[in-house]
């Protein structure tokens, strides 16, 4: 990180330096964003509604549930297929990523929530596992086309520089960039499994049949001893991967995912074709429509674009973009106070167990269900999403930062104190943190859909309003738009984060 | 170049449209609990298999507008729909047929709900709920949106978002209930049965939740048949599963839905529920 290096030695800037400047920029905003969002607390009885999740939890049912198992193999085996897919995509492409256009793409793909793929995709293949599998796999690959493009341009030049000079292109390229960086790329993939398991869990939100199918159901209709169940459950398959999940297992997993997967219904060629040529054009263009003149139809459909964008559209973007950024504000604070906790020479072997407990419990619970706990106590406005948005992802971005700064060496000095932990080892670790909280922006952003469903006027709101209503026309311009405003957040934070002197474990 | 006209062919065989489905599909999303439904509704599949004599397979989804692009695109040849969602259904697929109705459904309601600081004072006549905060159901539900919507639109003249000072999707019935009792909105409008069973269970505190205004009566949950089963499962068919469900007399199948038992209905009986839509702008 050469850039930042300098930046942080000029000694007049010693006090006030790059990353101070960044974590001021970014409080200053998000006090901006908190004062313009909607943040009213309604003073409320929720006691009789908390008591009975607390009850649910207290005595979890884990017989409640129908099919159990089977939601718990379909959870894991959406996720390994899903992630197996998002490589075979992924990976080739991290190779052509410099090109503006491959990166534009995918930012495209990324941005797009899994449930709206999901939604996309049940309407050409139905409830087919196939709907699943691409949910997951499309925008993971995206992604990992970004991140392993990232961290390939990190690896170190040398070996490159000194293999023979009539070596082919293939074996220089993987032993002279790949092999360095296998290790991480490792441990990335290992990390979006984890990630992969959530996402195939929410997939159950639209009618997969994984996990978050019945989670969904118990915990909207009240059924809190089933939800609770559903929850530990889900949160023990979360914790215990590293038990599980052995590569030697892998291939048999991976037998066993493609085998027990559900029957895939016949993909029906003239479902694909209408949904293309018919469903997605704007309503006056669709072959059902009533016969109109050329130019009517024109000054008809700039009517509708107009509506759309104006009373959709624009305000769903203003509400995402308040509750994005309030939310990684708030995520920062979390994030850099439970970092701060798992580091055990400072605060010992205890504390930073216990920490990282609950580390595993607030990443694993869905922002849903958060949101929906905040709501009761704190009134239906845009509070309860920002809290649960940053709940979520303070959490991950610690986990994250903990797992990559236990390794870091700190000095002989380290005093074991607040003081030395804030003048020794945060400088330290700080940097990556917030790298991983700007990449985790994306990924807010992206979350806002599903408060969307919970009533926040997001963009997903809009989206989610579109599809149950059965107009993919609408629901695809306002995706579109969705997509415009991560590509040009992705451009701004690339921007703002001098040409990669931010470091290369996004999430 | 030459290889595209094969190209096209193998894509068009490997993308051919099913052949024969030889099983017969449903689907059915009850208005309350949703619990248990493989179980629930695999006994109905049985049912049906040893009236009908073809094989029956229950599908379960997860809300009205999957059960509906599933009919649409022919995964199920048979569903249990709430009022709207058995209209955008038939209109997607032209020639299918509401078949029976819950013998509940030829006069269902929705309650209006209040939380007791409103102090909205219970009526026959529509409270003035200018200024109030209001959750519907979910956003597809007749008893949880589109009626009580048209109702609103009828009775204060404006649109929702000019009379409320926050509108809200609680997603499903019970949790507008969980809602308005603890206060979260002040005004909620909820499907009547779920109203009524929940107060049954001893769910709701009448100190802090109470009904405050019934909607007049209109139709809602229904079967509807899929356009084109004579000719898949033979002449004749449609009529049998009519049969099949309007003879469904067995309590321990009838509470999945949960109704007394099916009557007949037809297309016409839901014109009201298509125009109300159509008012409120929920259908083009």
């Amino acid at each position: 990180m050469p850039d930042l290096v300098r930046m942080s030695s000029i000694p007049r800037h010693a006090f006030f330096g790059y990353w101070q400047k960044v974590t001021l920029i970014l409080l200053g905003v998000t006090m901006a964003c908190f004062y313009w969002a909607d943040t009213e607390i309604i003073a409320l009885e929720p006691w009789s509604e908390l008591q009975r999740i607390a009850l649910g939890f207290l005595s979890p049912d884990f017989l409640a549930t129908e099919y159990l198992l089977e939601a718990v193999w379909q959870t894991i085996s959406f996720a390994l297929l899903g992630v197996a897919a998002g490589l075979l995509l992924g990976a080739p492409v991290a190779l052509f990523y410099n090109k503006p256009l491959v990166a534009a793409a995918c930012a495209f793909i990324r941005s797009i929530h899994e449930l709206f793929w999901a939604l996309l995709f049940l309407q050409v293949f139905g409830l087919s596992p196939l709907t699943g599998v691409l949910a997951i796999a499309l925008p993971y690959g995206a992604t990992f086309a970004r991140v392993f493009s990232d961290i390939l341009q990190q690896a170190p030049v040398y070996t490159l520089q000194n293999l023979p000079a009539n070596t082919d292109k293939v074996s220089r390229y993987i032993y002279g960039r790949f092999a360095h960086v296998m290790n991480e790329i490792k441990a990335y993939v290992r990390y979006r499994f984890e990630c992969a398991l959530r996402s195939s869990a929410i997939l159950g939100f639209v009618g997969m049949p994984t996990l978050g199918f019945y989670l969904e159901s118990a915990f909207r209709q009240g059924h809190y001893h089933q939800g609770a169940a559903l929850l530990i459950l889900f949160i023990i398959m979360i914790g215990s991967i590293p038990y599980w999940c052995r590569a030697k297992l892998l291939p048999l997993y991976f037998i066993a995912a493609v085998w027990l997967l559900p029957d895939i219904t016949t993909i029906d060629g003239s479902l694909v074709w209408r949904f293309l040529s018919d469903d997605i054009l704007p309503p006056m263009f669709q072959s059902h429509s009533i016969d109109l003149l050329f130019n009517d139809k024109w000054r008809l459909f700039a009517q509708w674009l107009y509506d759309i964008v104006t009373e959709q559209a624009l305000p769903g973007i203003l509400a995402t973009v308040l509750l994005a950024v309030a939310a990684l504000g708030f995520s920062y604070l979390l994030a850099l106070l439970m970092t701060t906790f798992s580091f055990k020479p400072l605060t010992g072997a205890f504390i930073t167990r216990l920490n990282n407990f609950i580390l595993l419990i607030l990443r694993s619970i869905p922002e849903y269900i958060l949101a929906y706990i905040f709501m009761l106590l704190l009134g239906p406005s845009m509070l309860p999403a920002i809290i649960a948005l940053a709940i979520h992802n303070g959490a991950l971005v610690a986990y994250l930062t903990a797992r990559q700064s236990s390794t870091t060496t700190f000095s002989q000095h380290f005093n074991g104190k607040i003081d030395g932990y804030a003048y020794d080892i945060l400088p330290r670790i700080y940097p990556n943190m917030m790298a991983l909280l700007f990449y985790r922006f994306e990924v807010i952003l992206r979350e806002t859909a599903i408060l969307g469903m919970l009533g926040v006027a997001t963009l997903g709101f809009y989206i989610d309003s579109n599809f149950s209503e059965i107009r993919f026309n609408g629901a695809l311009v306002l995706i579109g738009a969705t997509a415009l405003l991560n590509i040009l957040i992705d451009i701004a934070s690339r921007k703002l984060l001098v040409n990669g002197s931010l470091s290369h474990k996004p999430c | 170049m030459f290889a595209i006209k094969p190209l096209i062919s193998m894509f068009v065989l490997l993308f051919a449209p099913s052949l024969l489905a030889a099983t017969f599909t449903f689907t059915a999303i009850p208005d309350e609990d949703e619990s248990q439904l493989r179980t629930r509704f695999d006994k109905v599949a049985v049912y049906l298999e040893e009236k009908l004599g073809v094989e029956v397979k229950y599908v379960p989804v997860k809300s009205y507008s999957a059960a509906v692009t599933a009919f649409r695109n022919n995964q199920v040849q048979l569903a249990w729909f709430g009022g709207l969602s058995g209209v955008q259904a038939r209109r997607l697929v032209p020639g299918s047929d509401a078949i029976a109705q819950g013998y509940e459904d030829q006069f269902f309601k929705s309650y209006f709900i209040a939380h007791h600081s409103t102090e909205i004072i219970a009526d026959d006549s529509f409270p003035n709920l200018n200024g109030y905060t209001f959750t519907f159901g979910s956003k597809d539900s007749t008893s949880g949106r589109l009626m009580p919507q048209f109702f609103i639109e009828r009775n204060l003249g404006k649109r929702p978002e000019d009379i409320f000072k926050r509108i809200g999707f609680s997603g499903d019935h019970s949790r507008t209930i969980a809602q308005v009792q603890a206060g979260v909105y002040q005004v909620g409008a909820v499907n009547y049965k779920v109203w009524e069973s929940a107060l049954a269970a001893g769910k709701i505190d009448l100190n802090k939740v109470d009904v405050i205004w019934t909607t007049p009566t209109y139709p809602d949950y229904q079967w509807t048949v899929r356009a084109g089963v004579d000719e898949t499962f033979g002449e004749g068919f449609k009529a049998r599963v009519e049969a099949a469900l309007l003879g469904m007399t067995d309590t321990d199948l009838l509470k999945s839905f949960p109704r007394k038992s099916f009557v007949p209905a037809e297309n016409q009986d839901y014109e009201p529920i298509e125009n109300v839509a159509k008012t409120i702008g929920l259908i083009d």
